[in-house]
């Protein structure tokens, strides 16, 4: 059983605190508190903000109470042991990893002492999980990148990033939905569109897993043409999914 | 007759407002809505609407509207010298508004934030994401994910009905403040006895770094711990310390996670009067506990509710509102008759 406790922030939201920690057991556990409640509808819950190691929980107070809903969220976490063996989604996103898109793709091999190639195939060949959504609406925060390339983030932030640039900030890795002023290395875009304010909904969310697949410039323009046309869809891999009800 | 406001002057940012999207924050959405929550829940109350209708919230300056329906309106939140039709209006009260009226808002004299709700419905533009209001940042929601402009129109629905009509004002007192409550954040016990201590003797100042996200204060420097954070989410009201030792009240528009520590959380009682006050005024922050916080908060709710519940009471008592469809235009007939 995973240490916790609770801490109420203000008349109607409260925090559940897990060890300071990124640990994918733990924040598995804190996404799975989020989507219960959200699931079962939980009586006065208006809303739920996962992270890393907390989960903030805003609450109607005329509905329910700090209390009710510490007796809500012991309940979930003692019967969490069923929850976490459900299988994950992974997304398949395409990402051109070129210098045009990513200009900090050199450097990182540099960094790393490796090629190029050597760079793409490292950060594309790990499932990065997400631990939370944050900072732009679909900017999610993922990890572990590969020890070795895990460059920090630049010394002097960028004033514009472009939208769809995939990069990498330490262990953690992401991509801008939207354009933004960011520090973080950027090794190449994506084609597709993460962020429409006219479709807000989102393509992943936190508790997915992102694959980052390379994809050379003739593809990245198919797929930019599809996505502009609204026909094009990201390729989600369901595993190891034991939970058939 | 077509169901819609004309902007005329479009006012400093006026936005499409109603109690947000919390629901999204799990996405990263801000969840954005009314600054002044109160304020816009006693606008709604006032035209009979549901707490979450949506409403025009102004700040500075507020907007020229022409009403091309029949509606009842309600302003309230920072003072201002509104007129309809060249007529002063006054505020926290119905208005009943004829079809071609011209209402003028015009700057707003004291606090930052008004609210304009209209009857029957309120604001009827597109939700997104469950929610009518706007998220400039994100250029999401109310009109296009914009502030109004000139020549836009803002739909509402014709509305000739008010139950209790000339009962349907309330008096608001315009205070003071000097002190603004917290209850101790997340971080709290980070922050040294010294620096505990500092935060509630100093005098803060609201900066000139103030907007829908949030209110950058000055004052004295307080000293930051030196361990750094992983995020977490971030509440409405949380007092973040930055890294150069400066608080920042963290408001509607504000992201859904940060990594500062969070040394308090102004109480929701306060939160009202804490978004009102101007660049450059000065007050206190004074430490509470979350039951005095819940007790405010109930004690400020209950003002509203009980005024509801007094003019649901005294919906069929004299002077009696028009409750049908055809009461004003009756009305309207007695007078050109007279």
């Amino acid at each position: 059983m995973m240490d916790y406790s609770y801490f109420q922030v203000n008349e109607q939201s409260l925090e559940v605190e897990f060890p300071e920690q990124i640990n994918v057991e733990e924040n598995k556990l804190i996404q799975n508190i989020a989507r219960e409640l959200i699931e079962q509808k939980a009586v006065g819950v208006t809303g739920v903000i996962p992270a890393y190691h907390t989960l903030t929980v805003n609450f109607d107070f005329d509905l329910t109470s700090f209390k009710e809903l510490v007796n809500q969220i012991d309940e979930i976490i003692v019967n969490s042991n069923e929850l976490t063996k459900t299988g994950r989604s992974i997304i398949e996103l395409p990402v051109f990893y070129s210098p045009k898109y990513g200009p900090d793709l050199e450097d990182v091999a540099k960094f790393a002492s490796i090629s190029v190639e050597e760079l793409i195939k490292l950060h594309s060949g790990t499932d990065y999980f997400i631990y939370m959504m944050g900072f732009l609406p679909g900017f999610a925060y993922m990890g572990s990148v590969p020890e070795k390339i895990a460059m920090p983030r630049l010394e002097v932030p960028r004033k514009s990033i472009a939208p769809g640039s995939v990069g990498i900030a330490g262990a953690q890795t992401g991509m801008y939905p939207v354009e933004s002023p960011g520090g973080w290395r950027i090794l190449g875009r994506t084609p597709v569109k993460l962020y429409d304010p006219a479709r807000p909904q989102l393509k992943y969310r936190s508790g997915d897993y992102i694959r980052f697949v390379p994809i050379d410039a003739e593809e990245y323009r198919r797929i930019q043409q599809l996505d502009a046309a609204d026909k094009y869809s990201l390729k989600v891999i369901k595993e190891g999914d034991i939970d058939n009800g | 007759m077509a169901n819609f406001v004309r902007v005329i002057q479009p006012g400093l940012s006026t936005t499409v407002q109603d109690l947000g999207r919390p629901n999204h924050q799990i996405e990263g959405f801000p969840e954005s809505g009314a600054m002044d929550r109160f304020s816009y829940k006693l606008a709604n109350l006032l035209v009979n609407n549901h707490r979450n209708s949506a409403s025009l919230e102004f700040v500075s300056t507020g907007p020229t509207l022409r009403f091309a329906c029949d509606s009842f309106i309600a302003l309230t939140g920072g003072k201002v010298n509104a007129t309809l039709n060249d007529q002063p209006i006054l505020q926290n009260e119905v208005v009943e508004v004829a079809e071609g009226s011209i209402l003028k808002i015009g700057p707003v004299i004291e606090g930052n934030y008004g609210y304009l709700a209209f009857s029957n419905g309120g604001v009827i533009t597109q939700p997104v994401l469950d929610s009518r209001s706007t998220t400039l940042r994100t250029k999401m929601g109310g009109l296009d994910g914009r502030a109004l402009e000139t020549g836009d129109t803002i739909p509402i629905r014709d509305s000739v009905v008010m139950p209790s009509l000339s009962s349907r004002k309330i008096v608001i007192k315009s205070e003071k403040v000097t002190e603004i409550h917290f209850v101790k954040g997340p971080h709290w016990e980070m922050f040294s006895k010294k620096t505990q201590e500092q935060f509630q003797s100093e005098i803060y100042q609201i900066s000139e770094q103030m907007d829908r996200m949030g209110y950058r204060l000055n004052g004295p420097k307080l000293e930051v711990p030196k361990k750094s954070l992983l995020s977490e989410g971030t509440v409405l009201g949380n007092i973040q310390i930055t890294r150069d030792g400066s608080p920042i009240a963290l408001l509607a528009d504000r992201q859904t996670t940060g990594g500062y520590p969070v040394i308090g959380t102004i109480i929701r009682a306060d939160l009202n009067r804490f978004v009102q006050m101007k660049q450059g005024q000065q007050f206190k922050f004074v430490l509470t506990d979350i039951d005095t916080a819940v007790e405010k908060l109930v004690q400020q709710q209950k003002v509203i509710n009980d005024t509801f519940e007094k003019w649901y009471a005294g919906r069929y008592i004299e002077p009696i509102g028009p409750i049908r469809r055809n009461a004003i235009k009756i009305s309207r007939l007695i007078r050109a008759n007279k």
